[in-house]
């Protein structure tokens, strides 16, 4: 059974435009799935669209076989889904357990369990233990993304969203960026649904590629059907609008 | 006039008193702005209403007595008035996602301050009204001092107190912080953002009533009393730095320090004058107000 299944979405920002335009996509458990497109396609719209921030207009989304079409997002995170958009998603002037503590809201009345999260996940990031006392706002940009990413292992999700890991980083940066997200999959067995600019990178980690234009989908497949320089000719189709 | 150092401590520690109950009003303002992002230009209205039940509760029910019952039960009321008002008036924007809330809310809590105004006057009449509380002098350091004013201010170190603690020692005090430096971020931990809103709203004006309540012996209960409250709180918001909450509880305290000494070295008619001075001087040294940001991440 598939963990995510998106039947045709229609959704968009503004009434009368639309920037998903009936796009269909399944993600596997513990799979890697990688969203590549020209700017504009829609890619971090579906993400937002998934997690509930944006309503769609048409069609259904299923998460673990339950409709979370209709649900929004601090509903959505109790079922196991966990989403890391493209901006550091952090606390900035929380300390940096405060902000893993805070990726425990939901089971807050469980000290044990936050104890015992809080030890795991320092456990995959011992980086940040050493710098659990600091505000997150003195922390450098790598750093910022593990926390991001930190603070979402603390509900050990069974499929994480990412927009753009690397967006914005330096080239070292944005290489220990996925490396906290590989190091995260390895350790929970959690699904990853990603969108990427950086092709080469994303193709080397992903099982599944989504190839989206104008809101839809454009190609798909298992990664082996794939290479850099086929995706680049398809990107390449879709702006030239062929 | 001359001023013996007696006279000047006595009007230091006048303005302290009085400045810690602006605090507690500027809080409340700073409070929902920062979680909000939008101003309440009713907190004054909801001052009214707090020293309004303060005045009813006392002199209808608990007696003179057991004013800080009245006091209890005043935040009791503001908070569930709180939770009301902002369910009703202000959570619809922000559960249709529509654009420039905070000029949308401009209107309606302006409009609000204006209804709330005019029901007092139709409610109560235009007369003034304080409660029967008479709690004498206390001696401070040999220096008398109302002890109305007194209470009020002790009332209000508890309060902001129970605040300091409830923001930093509790789950719910951490979802505010987190709420007002990234409102995406908390939704992605699960937080129903709404309800953080609602909470924050009754909250924030549950400190304007409060800081009513404290004050309504030592000021005159009327229906415009809240107008000149919420000119101060703005003030303070000023002095002390957009969304800062250390920053509205100093600022407070050194608007009540320059009124008060103001009024004793230049001229009392014109202690509503010197604060609007004191702002002008804070924001020609630091435009950002004291402990503003120029720019706040995320």
């Amino acid at each position: 059974m598939n963990l995510l299944e998106i039947t045709s979405i229609t959704a968009g920002y503004q009434e009368g435009i639309d920037i998903l335009n009936g796009i269909s996509l399944q993600v596997q458990p513990g799979s890697v799935t990688i969203i590549i497109g020209p700017n504009g396609a829609g890619k971090s719209t579906l993400l937002k669209t998934i997690y509930g921030f944006l309503k769609p207009r048409l069609g259904q989304i299923h998460f673990g076989g339950q409709d979370i079409t209709s649900n929004l997002p601090h509903e959505i995170k109790h079922l196991g889904l966990s989403y890391i958009p493209q901006e550091f998603n952090i606390f900035p002037q929380l300390r940096v357990e405060e902000n893993l503590m805070m990726g425990a809201w939901i089971f807050r009345r469980d000290k044990a369990r936050v104890q015992q999260q809080l030890e795991h996940t320092y456990g995959i990031f011992p980086a940040l233990y050493k710098f659990r006392k600091a505000r997150a706002n003195t922390l450098s940009g790598g750093q910022l993304r593990m926390l991001s990413i930190a603070k979402e292992v603390m509900t050990s999700p069974s499929l994480m969203l990412v927009d753009e890991p690397s967006a914005g980083l330096a080239p070292k940066i944005a290489a220990e960026a996925y490396e906290f997200l590989m190091q995260t999959r390895q350790a929970l067995g959690a699904a990853i649904l990603m969108v990427d600019h950086n092709m080469e990178t994303a193709l080397s980690l992903a099982d599944y590629v989504y190839v989206v234009d104008m809101g839809r989908v454009r190609v798909y497949g298992p990664k082996a059907e794939f290479d850099v320089e086929r995706i680049k000719g398809i990107i390449q189709e879709c702006l030239m609008g062929a | 006039m001359n001023v013996t150092p007696e006279l000047f401590l006595n009007f230091l520690i006048a303005g302290i008193m009085i400045g810690a109950l602006y605090a507690l009003m500027a809080m409340g303002i700073t409070f929902i702005y920062s979680i909000m992002k939008m101003i309440n230009w009713a907190m004054g209205e909801f001052y009214m209403i707090g020293s309004y039940a303060q005045w009813f509760l006392v002199s209808f029910f608990f007696g003179s007595a057991f004013w800080f019952l009245g006091v209890l039960a005043t935040a009791v009321i503001l908070f569930l008035v709180g939770l009301v008002v902002q369910w009703l008036l202000i959570r619809p924007m922000f559960s249709t996602g529509m654009e420039r809330k905070d000029e949308y809310g401009t209107v309606v809590t302006i409009a609000l301050a204006l209804f709330l105004r005019n029901l007092a006057t139709v409610l109560s009449g235009p007369n003034t009204r304080s409660p029967d509380i008479d709690l004498g002098r206390i001696m401070i350091g040999g220096l008398p001092v109302s002890g109305n004013r007194f209470a009020a201010f002790l009332g209000a170190l508890i309060i902001i107190g129970l605040f300091y603690y409830l923001l930093n020692y509790t789950w719910l005090g951490r979802a505010f912080r987190a709420g007002s430096q990234n409102r995406v971020g908390i939704q992605t931990v699960g937080i129903n953002v709404l309800r953080i809103d609602q909470i924050a709203f009754a909250i924030g004006v549950t400190l304007a009533g409060l800081a009513g309540a404290l004050l309504a012996p030592v000021f005159n209960v009327f229906p415009e009393n809240g107008a000149v409250t919420t000119m101060k709180g703005f003030e303070i918001i000023i002095i002390g730095g957009m969304g800062s909450l250390p920053g509205a509880a100093l600022g407070g305290l050194l608007l009540g320090i320059v009124e008060s000494l103001g009024s004793v070295f230049i001229d009392t008619g014109l202690r509503n004058v010197y604060g609007f001075i004191f702002l002008i001087i804070v924001l020609l040294i630091k435009p950002t107000g004291l402990f503003g940001e120029k720019e706040r991440l995320s």
